[in-house]
């Protein structure tokens, strides 16, 4: 608390910095004879490339660097970086709606019923301990090699988690408070909309974020798997290829999309939730 | 002449008085058990009273002596074992909510997601109260709570006693006729809580609902009912059943410095000492 941010930012700059150098010049340094054992063969550019090189792979897999131009570039290669970026966020985005929306839902009924909860119990918790992963071989002989079954990944992933915060958040709702609103002439819909929802948004809100990330995950492993497109499939390509930098670009911009989206839930959260004391400061 | 014809019952005075002893919650012979059998434990035993249109009725005991479980009965918040709870004409059912009736908790129920303003227009809003009536009434729910400036606060930035007053106005705010309060100031500090019995003074003098108000604390009872309904020590059995004298309009700070009041509060004690020691033997 007593450190400057001045002085945080300084601290995070320099090691952004220096590990940048190593990565760039370390390997270099094994040219000198006396450096050689000190560095270690994880540095190889063979396996974690150089940052100079993940630029000139990112000019060349965005069309910026391309000879042709960007516009001859984008129409040539059907998996460029936006395209890939584009196919990725698309299907993990509706993965990420459906996944979001039907396990809010199932949360709630569940949540709301003892007599289905207890009839569902068993069989929810059999389908919770099935590895998500092992189902998307499965999902892929479903749907086939295009967008649905990495949709159809992304929602499984995100419908667990969101489900169970759901019908946790739901079961947490103060009693006397559900009283006090049915006292107050409510009805059981008008309870659910204006008492239920709003106490359990904290709950649903708090898998959120991971569930961007699960989402990401779904249909990056999908599109390992076997895809046509994406950035998953980018990087499978360059596996084949051995090609660490072209791997490293996908691996940044999928960063970038982690990052991106988990600030816009935060924000989101921090208007819906501002009624709560951990939000004051960004209300 | 004149004074003849006061009292004959077509006067539109006479006619107020009558109006005035119409019974409002009957309750015979209530019991209520927790668990059967060899392991049950009666809570309430055999419990039988009456509140009248605009009375003031304090349900006092000591702690566990099931008088929350009656005034939960007489809400329909809970069933009953045995007996009859009927508010007017009507049996009163577990699970049924009775417009009329409205009701204050212990325990803050206050919605921390709605503004102060919001908690206190809820039953309004969900009635479908159109907008301009709603934000007249709001005006002066507020203004008669003292919570001037607060409408748009959410909870969290309010203290212990005026959230409990955006209960209590979340509840008046619908205009009930019959008010039930589960020891709505049983939380607050001494100072809150007569600021508190002040507030609901001038409400109730104004207005003059029927109040059932459960409390284990004599000198709030003293303060606030026109009745005092005493329990014993569990099961919960109806004890005494007395009036309070003291004249209204009351002033919650100079009542407890009289000595009528002194006098009172010593009878009842000695009365509700031997219950806090039956209590305390068991």
């Amino acid at each position: 608390m007593k450190h400057s941010s001045a002085k945080v930012v300084a601290w995070q700059v320099a090691i952004l910095v220096i590990v940048l150098s190593i990565w760039e010049w370390g390997w270099s340094l094994r040219a000198v004879a006396a450096l050689k054992p000190l560095v270690p063969g994880i540095l190889d550019p063979y396996f974690i490339s150089k940052p100079s090189m993940i630029w000139t792979s990112f000019l060349k897999l965005s069309c910026f660097g391309d000879a042709a131009g960007f516009g001859a570039c984008f129409a040539r290669n059907d998996n460029n970086l936006w395209l890939a970026l584009l196919v990725t966020l698309k299907n993990m985005w509706w993965g990420f709606v459906f996944g979001t929306v039907s396990g809010v839902a199932c949360g709630l009924i569940l949540g709301r019923s003892d007599y289905l909860s207890r009839i569902f119990q068993p069989y929810v918790v059999a389908m919770n301990s099935i590895p998500r992963i092992a189902l998307v071989p499965l999902i892929i002989l479903m749907f086939g090699l295009g967008d649905m079954s990495k949709i159809v990944t992304a929602w499984i992933v995100v419908f667990f988690v969101v489900f169970f915060n759901t019908f946790e958040g739901t079961r947490a709702v103060d009693r006397d408070q559900i009283a006090a609103a049915r006292l107050l002439g409510a009805s059981e819909m008008t309870v659910l909309r204006t008492v239920v929802i709003p106490s359990a948004l904290a709950w649903v809100f708090a898998s959120l974020t991971p569930a961007v990330s699960f989402a990401l995950i779904g249909v990056i492993v999908g599109e390992f798997i076997g895809a046509e497109r994406g950035l998953g499939k980018l990087i499978i390509e360059a596996e084949a290829r051995a090609n660490a930098a072209e791997m490293m670009v996908a691996i940044f911009a999928m960063m970038v999309v982690g990052i991106l989206l988990a600030t816009i839930v935060r924000q989101l959260q921090s208007y819906l939730l501002r009624w709560q004391p951990q939000f004051e400061a960004q209300a | 002449m004149a004074l003849a014809q006061r009292t004959r019952p077509d006067t539109p005075l006479a006619q107020a008085e009558p109006a005035r002893e119409r019974v409002r919650i009957t309750v015979r012979n209530l019991d209520k058990r927790y668990g059967s059998g060899e392991a049950g434990v009666k809570a309430v035993d055999d419990v039988s009273f009456e509140v009248k249109q605009g009375e003031f009725v304090a349900l006092l005991g000591p702690s566990g002596c099931g008088k929350s479980t009656i005034l939960n009965m007489v809400a329909g918040l809970i069933p009953r074992s045995g007996g009859q709870i009927a508010i007017d004409a009507d049996e009163v059912r577990h699970g049924d909510v009775n417009r009329k009736v409205g009701y204050v908790f212990q325990r803050d129920t206050v919605f921390p997601w709605r503004t102060v303003e919001a908690n206190i227009g809820y039953g309004l809003e969900i009635a479908g109260v159109d907008k301009a009536e709603r934000k007249a009434k709001l005006a002066r729910a507020i203004e008669t709570a003292g919570l001037g400036g607060f409408g748009a606060k959410f909870p969290r930035m309010l203290s212990g006693g005026m959230r409990q007053r955006v209960a209590l106005m979340r509840t008046l705010i619908m205009e009930p006729e019959i008010l039930l309060m589960d020891e709505p100031f049983g939380a607050l500090d001494t100072h809150t809580k007569l600021e508190m019995h002040k507030t609901l003074l001038e409400i109730w003098e104004r207005e003059r609902q029927t109040v059932l108000f459960v409390t284990h604390d004599l000198g709030e009872a003293l303060t606030l009912a026109s009745r005092i309904i005493l329990l014993s020590a569990r099961p919960g059995r109806l004890k005494e059943d007395f009036e309070v004298p003291f004249a209204r309009p009351r002033d919650a700070v100079s009542l407890r410095e009289s000595a009528e009041f002194g006098r009172l509060y010593s009878h009842i004690w000695h009365s509700l000492g031997e219950e806090f020691r039956r209590t305390k033997a068991e």
